[in-house]
């Protein structure tokens, strides 16, 4: 028995070495390189010059504050709009599961196909601009304005994410101490009293939680940009990972790439352990 | 009580209308943006964008590559995820503490890290722009492996202890008496693995090279970059047939997609 259940491990662990750990690790060594596969001669060393080039890159710290621009941006209404949600689905005596199930599915979604659909929204002759039409305003250029070009990626995140964190906030609900619940009421607690002193410390892991899965989501940010703005315009949607892309895929900075993915690891790392001290949990 | 039915019908609205617009000018006529209010019943309907797609466009190729990836991908998912995860509960052996917290570490760190080794290995090894190169990512993904391990460890150990004093042999309690107990959890592994595997875009972009390789929503994305004057109609046409399975998976298993997220897969 022992020695079969030890074997049963085997299959996973090879894939997972070798596909998992393995890359990991490259990365990091990869990152002390200059490295590029057209030119596998020049492959040489050069220690922590990949991450000095990164810290002095105008690229670099642009990337970084679009995506705190993003975070702030969307984190609030997000979190808002969830709990809302969720708060009005465990609310409900009948029909949750039917709101539930629609408010949910866009969280199951290929995000190519999310962003798909909001590129014919935003589109120059898009529903949105077809709407202003009809209301006699001008149209509006929503991926090609670098202003709005962010903002309009923020709303379809959001309007992408409301779902995923309703339902992990609606699974905190579920558990609330019913008795204490019961008491308040009775001593003529008023609803929002209630829902300030009982159910917000009850759920404020998950909250946590939740703010520190939009961050490191925020971080991570690829699809979007490449199917709606490609980076432009003028750099406004730049964001890390697609930084990242970029220079791996049509420069093959290589050595470089790995740089930027173990400072972005490095970044998340930080934001888990924040967290982590201040309690954050699922449900 | 009717006001907060009132809200949640609108934000219920607001989540799919995007996706019945995707639906609706997939089904019209002609590339025209947008489909006029006037134009949401009477604009015509036709599948002609759905017969273009079968043609010309190699988004059926597209969608093959993608089902033969995830057809593959999720079956094996689904055993080795079985077979460690129950190593994991029952066995007692050196590093069994360790790997576990190297999986969990692997479940929430950017998956975006290990891309540019992948794709030198694979270069190396004559893996890009191959099926194998395709499946291979996902069958390292340690999310299974850890919700399995949780799930036996809450499993009563007692069937799988008669059968042993029965003379059953190791391998024949875990394909006879294990594998079908282990079905409710299964199922959230297989369709949490087939939501990832079948919505998986980075690693497809940069695992393939030619076109015939690409999967459902590689091929959508590059399609809408491809020409100066998107097609509508044949894009979100395309981005329908994308949805199709991720609704009927989602109508079936909605309860073990919930279940898988609050245990952390896939994000």
């Amino acid at each position: 028995m022992k020695v079969q259940s030890i074997a049963g491990l085997l299959p996973w662990s090879f894939f997972f070495a070798v596909f998992g750990l393995l890359p990991l690790l490259a990365a990091l060594a990869l990152s002390f390189y200059d490295m590029n596969p057209l030119r596998p001669d020049l492959t040489h060393w050069i220690g922590a010059g990949n991450y000095t080039r990164a810290v002095q890159s105008p690229a670099f710290w642009h990337a970084l504050r679009t995506t705190a621009i993003f975070v702030v941006g969307t984190l609030p209404m997000t979190l808002t709009l969830a709990y809302l949600v969720a708060a009005l689905l465990g609310r409900l005596r009948r029909g949750e599961a039917l709101f539930r199930a629609a408010i949910f599915f866009p969280a199951t979604l290929s995000m190519v196909v999310i962003a798909l659909v909001f590129k014919s929204l935003y589109a120059e002759q898009g529903l949105l601009n077809g709407w202003l039409e009809a209301a006699g305003l001008p149209p509006v250029h929503w991926l090609q304005d670098p202003r709005l070009a962010l903002p309009s990626i923020m709303l379809m995140d959001v309007w992408s994410s409301v779902g995923y964190y309703a339902i992990l906030i609606l699974a905190a609900r579920k558990t609330l101490p019913i008795e204490q619940l019961e008491a308040a009421r009775l001593e003529g607690m008023r609803a929002r009293e209630i829902e300030r002193r009982i159910v917000l410390p009850h759920v404020r892991p998950v909250i946590l939680f939740v703010i520190l899965l939009n961050t490191i989501r925020s971080f991570q940010i690829f699809i979007e940009v490449f199917v709606l703005t490609r980076g432009g315009p003028l750099e406004s949607t730049l964001t890390l990972v697609y930084h990242l892309y970029e220079r791996a895929f049509y420069h093959f900075e290589m050595g470089y790439a790995c740089a930027l993915a173990y400072i972005l690891l490095f970044i998340v790392g930080l934001i888990l352990f924040a967290q982590r001290r201040l309690g954050a949990r699922p449900a | 009580m009717s006001r907060a039915l009132v809200l949640l019908t609108a934000v219920a609205l607001l989540s799919i209308a995007p996706l019945l617009y995707m639906a609706r000018v997939s089904l019209g006529v002609g590339n025209a943006l947008p489909i006029a209010p006037s134009d949401w019943w009477s604009g015509g309907f036709t599948l002609d964008h759905y017969r273009a797609l079968g043609q010309g466009s190699g988004m059926g190729r597209f969608a093959l590559n993608s089902l033969l990836v995830t057809g593959v991908a999720v079956p094996l998912q689904i055993l080795l995820s079985a077979a460690a995860g129950h190593a994991f509960a029952r066995a007692r052996f050196q590093g069994n503490g360790v790997t576990l917290a190297l999986a969990t570490a692997f479940l929430i760190l950017p998956r975006q890290v290990t891309l540019v080794p992948l794709y030198l290995l694979f270069a190396r090894l004559g893996l890009l722009d191959t099926y194998p190169g395709l499946i291979l990512p996902h069958l390292a993904d340690p999310f299974g492996v850890l919700f399995m391990a949780h799930y036996y460890q809450t499993m009563s150990p007692e069937p799988e202890e008669a059968a042993r004093t029965d003379g059953l042999s190791p391998r024949a309690i875990f394909w006879r008496i294990v594998l079908p107990l282990s079905g409710p959890g299964l199922a959230v592994v297989g369709v949490n693995g087939f939501l990832t595997t079948w919505n998986a875009f980075l690693h497809p972009l940069v695992l393939t090279t030619s076109e015939s390789m690409r999967t459902l929503p590689v091929g959508l994305a590059l399609f809408a970059q491809s020409e100066h004057s998107v097609d509508w109609g044949a894009l979100l046409a395309g981005s329908t047939v994308a949805t199709v399975p991720v609704l009927l998976a989602f109508l079936i298993f909605q309860r073990q997609i919930v279940e898988g997220l609050l245990q952390g897969s896939g994000r």
